[in-house]
């Protein structure tokens, strides 16, 4: 009976982990006061998939050629806040989901009072979720692009966009 | 050994009969064969609750489809793209820390 209640709790957190999406929270406080939110679903990222010479420029201005990436994309998630208390609760629950799926933390950068940080989930080579976070004083930014990104490909496009 | 047909015709004082007569000898092991029926009937039980639970979750988590933003490829690929940009600014920013650090530590060991 032990055995089932462990295998029961396990399943449960198993659930709840997976149901922590971007999509879950999303649908969570993209209605709320003080939330801009942006959402693009698997059907627009089809018809993303078929503009041609989809580039972008990196920082010096050289092209990056983003086509291989938009095409395995599956869910864009944006949500930004400022005001202070669901600045504060949407910081807990992203900070709970990260840490709830085990995300691993690509780059963080602290300037001026801000915290952006970079996490992938995923396994070896295929990644099926990034998640940037953004704290300031006064504003928290949320983005989480889902799919099933390669790897090397999306390593490369940050290190190109960084350049 | 009786046969099934046999056993059902036995009325209740054939049962008391048999169940007073201790020549028929009671299997050693019976005792530990009866928890395993009881463990039987609580696992399926449980499976049983486990089945409602997991249906009922399933229900519970099933999360709608949130509403496109854009109805313009174009206005959602740029949304996109911006969030790339940023991804590749915080990769630019973290690069630019560690090679500050970087510099920073050589100077220390250059004047040691």
């Amino acid at each position: 009976m032990k055995k089932f209640y462990t295998i029961l709790t396990a399943l449960l957190l198993a659930v709840t982990a997976f149901a922590q999406s971007g999509k879950e929270l999303y649908n969570k406080y993209s209605d709320l006061d003080g939330v801009s939110a942006v959402y693009v679903s698997p059907a627009m990222f089809r018809m993303i998939g078929k503009i041609p010479d989809l580039d972008m420029e990196s920082k010096n201005g050289e092209s990056v050629n983003l086509t291989p990436i938009i095409k395995s994309l599956s869910g864009f998630y944006l949500l930004t806040a400022d005001e202070p208390a669901v600045i504060e609760k949407l910081y807990a629950e992203v900070k709970r989901v990260v840490d709830n799926r085990k995300c691993e933390l690509l780059f963080e950068a602290k300037e001026d009072g801000e915290i952006t940080r970079l996490y992938s989930f995923g396994n070896g080579n295929t990644i099926s979720s990034v998640i940037l976070t953004s704290k300031e004083a006064e504003e928290f930014t949320y983005i989480c692009l889902e799919g099933n990104m390669d790897r090397e490909q999306l390593e490369n496009i940050l290190a190109e966009a960084a350049k | 050994m009786k046969s099934i047909q046999d056993i059902e015709k036995l009325n209740m004082a054939d049962w008391d009969r048999i169940g007073a007569d201790e020549s028929i000898p009671v299997p050693e092991d019976l005792e530990v064969r009866l928890p395993r029926r009881r463990t039987a009937i609580v696992w399926s039980a449980a499976a049983s609750v486990a089945v409602v639970a997991g249906i009922g979750l399933t229900a519970l988590l099933h999360t709608p489809e949130p509403e496109d933003t854009f109805s313009d490829p174009y206005l959602a690929y740029a949304a996109v793209e911006q969030a790339f940009t940023r991804m590749g600014k915080t990769v630019s920013q973290s690069a630019d820390i560690l090679n500050q650090k970087e510099s920073e530590l050589d100077k220390v060991i250059y004047w040691k």
